[in-house]
């Protein structure tokens, strides 16, 4: 698995002539070798607010700001006891006591990086609801722990869908958050597919290069240092030759179907062999799978083309990544540099795995790759030139790059997953009862603390009705699961420990950093072209077994 | 009270823990003690090593002092570099060169009230079986796949079935960008360290050929400038990897050969991350795992709640994909597995004996035995050289080669992988 | 803490002790002692109690390097065997893959080496360089394009490399005399 950034990437942009980076690089190297000069620009743009000031929330708050967030307010109107300076390792332990919670632990976390503004907010949340609620959305994620159900309802109605909420929930070991958003694009999703070569569609200049070699005559040792793709390509077109003089014109563009058909192939490339042990016909024959699996547009980036259909102009202007899918699409349909195979083909890589080969050889394979690379560029180009939208090179070459891998996901609204569609949560406590028993068991805890502070004794009792109302009646409640997980509640409803707290701090953050840079795939409701509704995009964390599960 | 002001427990400090510690869940062992004696034996008794105070060690010093641990020592040989303060939150600019343990142990002491933090700036190998006795409970947030092998070994030879105190769990964290882990080992009971040595990704190796002559890619340029050219050029003088001078250096001499062969890509971080073989970090994942670790730490601790049984495996690339389940315990472990025979003999017996006793025993049963204790060999049957130079040992006797209590390991072609034999004399 | 020390009872491995000697050091002794070598390897140890560093002699029977006599330096460290072995050859030869530094290009050192191969894989892989010197992948450019363009010319520098020739400006060393 490989998620780590080249680093010319990762830099460049912030470096120093003499080669050496500068402070602010080094500071940040170990973070820029995952997402990239690009990841942090746009971490250090981003703005969150967080309320109140719990120690998940500082927690939050820290893995934000050592990765070096643009901006931060944090919001609580209330005076630090004794459990917070127990519990909450942003403030000054008991010193604190007394003091306001924001501006104490605002100090705490700004100690950490002065790169980052962060600003203290002592004003209660539901008075800014009433009062200059517009403010909130000037925000772009906010992010609220153990707030009770009334107060979400209006914030979440009023940030949708423009800024992200994230809701965090944690009582004692069990805790679970979820994000809201509408759509959410990713264009680096670092994903472990790589592109296709399209050795099954060679382009021309390939092809012509292919089969200009003299394999029986060059230099053996040049032979010996042949690139897996190039053998490839000519014992595919050397097999189509045969088979369109046996059978026919029309069966010229076929690959080996049939079993006998592969060994026969993978035979074909071993008798191209000049000595025993060529170590790059050995790849060739490893790779020769890449003949018979025909190059394909995925299917989750084809129904980003229905999701984004070419713009009607008449329609309010696309958004950038709306006019480059849309450019896509329309060259998947028609792609002149490709004549051969003008349709069916995403842009082609410009960059190529490593392999056997010689440099020489390496290096002019990537130039054919590259100038391909560059005249589909061109073609895509005048794609995106008619669809209207203003999108810079460097945007283009990434989307290019990304092409196979790109993701759009949908989340829910914040009602739409408080707690959920009854009939899904029907589903979801047969499918996965664990993690549904935890949700239901948090949700019912937050409708409790927005009515009235349970008594602790009958607390399991109360959590067992309230989650009935949430479902179809007469649904039953999963055993062992429901016992278990409110049993864990109603131990410890309105504790934060302190590693829970951590432990969520480190999920949240990440998650919050992936939506911010658009880089990874943060949780989601499911794809957004798919029809599916059967995700409530929460994420359920249970610390007493140690697991974490998505409903 | 005034024992509570010197302890600096302030009305409602523990609120959030006590919840857990005054009450048994679902999940709870039969054993647990709700109340009073739990809280004491946590809080007054229990003493806590901690190994490494980096990235994961930062986040776990903290969690413990919260979590109410107040005994806690942490080991650490490193210095803090600027690199670190990207997630390494208990340091700043102003620590930058000094000791990562005390300079972490001071920021804890600072910052939460009435708990000892002892540091230790040096190697995990200069100390002592007595020393690693001391604690009920080892976390280790290290990146050496070397040292954790090490403390794994010494905590499994820890174990003596006479004195149940000798077990101490071990907890270990790693992390590598978006993926991390965490686990619980109970020295000889669970999996170890060493049983599971072939999960680990395998390191990038390019071919040295490649290197040499066929490169393609910026990291066989800058590979050719470490591995090839520095020896040449520099003969003895060893690469120091810390310092900018020596990757610059390498750099430029990567660059030109990069050049020279029409490859793109290399640049001073690349050279860096490769001869290094830096392994991108972030606090957000650090923060995972140290959480998960601390988590069991204290749930072992106080018996409040069942633990991880026994890997927890976390990946954060799409989603938050996680996958807890129990790493089996291999028998030809070399570490935990194979077998112990306590062999009780006559002093006067010799190696040659002893040799002969194991062969013939029943229960025993092995070909051709080669010998050796923890410090020495004894007799070895192969190469020649070797099985010459110890052929004198076997008629030796026995407690003039090893004393009373002592061990011996034995290897043969007929077992899995080694035996060890507890000689007592009678 | 947990009761651990009533799951040990119960468990089977109840009354294991296990030696202090280091995973590292009962791999080593392990693969030594079940080498199982041709006479034309022989290993050697400068100090008989330091199973880590030892040197290999290869004295090939059979092909172009028969009759000389190639010494490697093996340095083994505590990593064993989740690190390979660090192996040299301490002499200056003309070959394909041994380069003058001694470098030596045999994939299971580097590139495939897994905790599962032992010494005796990397010494059999090492006597197979001497017998079927691989030209495709070469460390000594050279000296493979020698091999397999002008044969004769290979064959004549490594019999007079093996001599103690020095063959434009090497000085390469008498692998004959030992």
């Amino acid at each position: 698995m490989n998620d780590s950034q080249p680093i010319e990437a990762a830099t460049t942009s912030i470096q120093v002539p003499s080669g050496a980076p500068d402070a602010k690089t080094r500071r940040y190297d170990r973070q820029l070798r995952l997402w990239a000069a690009s990841g942090q620009a746009a971490l250090e743009s981003a703005r969150v607010l967080v309320f109140p000031a719990t120690a998940t929330a500082t927690s939050i708050l820290k893995n934000l700001v050592l990765p070096g967030l643009g901006h931060f307010t944090l919001m609580d109107d209330e005076i630090v006891t004794g459990a917070d300076a127990g519990n909450n390792f942003f403030l000054d332990g008991f010193k604190s006591i007394g003091k306001f919670r924001a501006q104490e632990a605002v100090k705490g976390l700004m100690e950490m990086n002065d790169g980052v503004d962060g600003v203290a907010d002592t004003r209660n949340i539901q008075e800014v609801l009433k009062s200059g609620a517009q403010w909130l959305k000037s925000f772009n994620v906010v992010i609220a722990h153990n707030v009770d159900s009334v107060i979400l309802e209006d914030l979440a109605a009023l940030l949708w869908p423009d800024t992200h909420l994230v809701v965090v929930n944690s009582a004692g070991f069990l805790a679970e958050f979820s994000i809201h958003y509408r759509e959410h694009q990713v264009i680096e999703s670092h994903a472990e597919t790589s592109a296709s070569l399209r050795i099954d569609q060679a382009f021309p200049a390939l092809l012509e290069y292919t089969m200009s070699l003299p394999l029986e005559t060059m230099d053996i040792t040049d032979h010996a240092h042949i690139p897996y793709p190039v053998i490839l390509v000519r014992a595919l077109e050397e097999w189509r030759r045969e088979r369109e003089q046996a059978i026919g014109p029309s069966s010229g563009k076929g690959y080996p179907a049939t079993s006998a058909e592969k060994k026969a192939f993978k035979e074909r490339i071993r008798a191209m062999m000049r000595k025993f042990d060529e170590e790059n016909f050995e790849e060739a024959e490893a790779q020769a799978f890449k003949c018979w699996t025909p190059t394909v547009i995925p299917l989750e980036v084809k129904e980003l083309f229905d999701l984004y259909p070419p713009s009607s102009s008449t329609s309010s202007s696309p958004t950038a990544f709306a006019g480059l899918v849309s450019a896509l699409s329309q060259f998947s349909q028609n792609n002149p540099a490709s004549p051969q195979y003008p349709s069916g083909l995403l842009p082609i890589t410009p960059t190529l795995p490593d392999m056997k080969s010689s440099t020489e050889e390496y290096v002019k394979l990537q130039k054919l790759y590259r100038a391909q690379s560059e005249k589909e560029k061109q073609v895509f180009r005048e794609y995106l030139n008619k669809s209207l939208v203003d999108v810079d090179d460097a945007t283009i070459n990434l989307f290019l790059k990304n092409s196979h891998a790109l993701k759009v996901l949908k989340g829910r609204e914040w009602k739409e997953s408080d707690p959920g569609p009854r009939e899904l949560l029907t589903d979801k406590l047969t499918s996965c009862p664990k993690e549904a028993a935890t949700h239901l068991a948090l949700a019912a805890l937050r409708k409790l603390k927005a009515k009235d502070k349970p008594d602790r004794e009958s607390l399991k009792d109360l959590l067992t009705a309230e989650a009935q109302t949430f479902l179809p009646s007469g649904t039953e409640l999963p055993e062992p699961e429901w016992p278990i997980a409110s049993g864990e509640i109603a131990r410890a409803p309105s504790a934060d420990l302190p590693t829970t707290a951590a432990f969520l701090g480190g999920l949240v953050a990440q998650e919050v950093i992936k939506m911010i840079t658009k880089q990874y795939i943060p949780i989601s409701a499911g794809n957004a072209a798919s029809s599916e509704n059967d995700q409530l995009g929460v994420c359920v964390v249970d610390l007493v077994e140690t697991w974490t599960g998505t409903l | 009270m005034a024992d509570a002001q010197e302890n600096h427990d302030w009305e409602g400090r523990y609120y959030h823990i006590d919840q857990i510690l005054d009450a048994p869940g679902p999940r709870t062992d039969e054993g647990f003690m709700a109340g009073e004696g739990v809280k004491d034996f946590l809080r007054n008794q229990a003493k806590i090593l901690v190994i490494g105070a980096g990235g994961l060690g930062c986040e776990i010093l903290a969690n413990l002092a919260l979590s109410g641990f107040k005994d806690i020592h942490v080991i650490d040989m490193d210095t803090i570099d600027i690199s670190n303060l990207n997630r390494q939150f208990l340091f700043r600019q102003k620590d930058v060169g000094k000791s990562k343990a005390i300079v972490a142990a001071e920021f804890i002491m600072n910052r939460v009230p009435g708990i000892k933090v002892t540091p230790y700036f040096g190697k995990i190998q200069d100390k002592d079986n007595d020393y690693y006795l001391q604690f009920n409970l080892v976390i280790c947030g290290l990146d050496s796949v070397e040292a954790r092998r090490w403390i794994n070994a010494t905590l499994v030879n820890l174990v003596d079935p006479e004195n149940p105190e000798s077990l101490k769990p071990l907890i270990d964290g790693g992390t590598e960008g978006f993926k991390g882990q965490a686990r619980v080992i109970l020295p000889t009971i669970t999996s170890c360290y060493e049983c599971s040595l072939d999960m680990l990704n395998k390191p990038t190796a390019f071919p040295i050929c490649t290197i040499a002559n066929t490169p393609r890619l910026p990291e066989h340029c800058i590979e050719w400038a470490s591995v090839l050219e520095w020896p040449r050029v520099h003969g003895d003088k060893k690469m120091d990897t810390d310092d900018p001078d020596h990757i610059t250096w390498l750099y430029t001499i990567a660059a030109a050969r990069a050049k020279e062969f029409n490859i793109e890509g290399v640049t001073w971080s690349l050279t860096q991350g490769v001869v290094k073989n830096i392994i991108p970090a972030i606090a957000s994942t650090n923060a995972i795992i140290a959480a998960s670790c601390c988590n069991e730490a204290f749930k072992i601790a106080t018996s409040s709640a069942a633990y991880l049984n026994n890997y927890f495996m976390l990946i954060g690339i799409e989603g938050v994909y996680s996958y807890t389940f129990e790493h089996e315990k291999k028998s030809n472990c070399p570490v935990c597995g194979g077998d112990s025979v306590s062999l009780s003999i006559k002093p006067d017996m010799t190696l040659e004996e002893l040799i002969d006793l194991l062969t013939e025993r029943q229960d025993i049963q092995i070909k051709n035995p080669s010998l050796s204790t923890p410090t020495k060999q004894l007799y070895l049957r192969a190469p020649p050289q070797l099985e010459e130079a110890t052929r004198p040992n076997l008629f030796k006797t026995m407690s003039s080669l090893i004393p009373d209590g002592g061990e011996v390991t034995v290897t043969a072609g007929t077992l899995p992988f080694s035996l060890s034999l507890d000689i007592s004399y009678t | 803490m947990i009761k651990i020390w009533s799951m040990k009872k119960s468990e089977e491995a109840a009354g294991k002790k296990k030696p202090k000697t280091s995973a590292a050091q009962i791999r080593v002794q392990k693969d030594l002692t079940e080498l199982d070598l041709p006479s034309t390897m022989k290993t050697h140890f400068p100090d008989p109690a330091d199973l880590l560093n030892f040197s290999l002699t290869i004295t090939p029977d059979e092909g172009m390097y028969a009759g000389g006599t190639f010494q490697f330096s093996f340095a083994i460290n505590t990593n064993y065997p989740h690190d390979p072995p660090k192996v040299k050859c301490t002499q200056t030869i003309y070959h394909p893959n041994v380069d003058l530094g001694g470098n030596v290009c045999l994939n299971i050192l580097r590139e495939d080496w897994k905790p599962v191969l032992n010494l005796n894989a990397v010494m059999v892989g090492l006597q197979y360089l001497f017998l079927e010197p691989n030209t495709d992948d070469p460390l000594n450019k050279e000296a493979a394009q020698e091999m397999s363009k002008n044969r004769d010319q290979f064959l004549s520098h490594v019999k007079s490399s093996m001599r103690g020739a020095n063959i434009k400006g090497v000085q390469y060393t008498n692998v004959l005399v030992q």
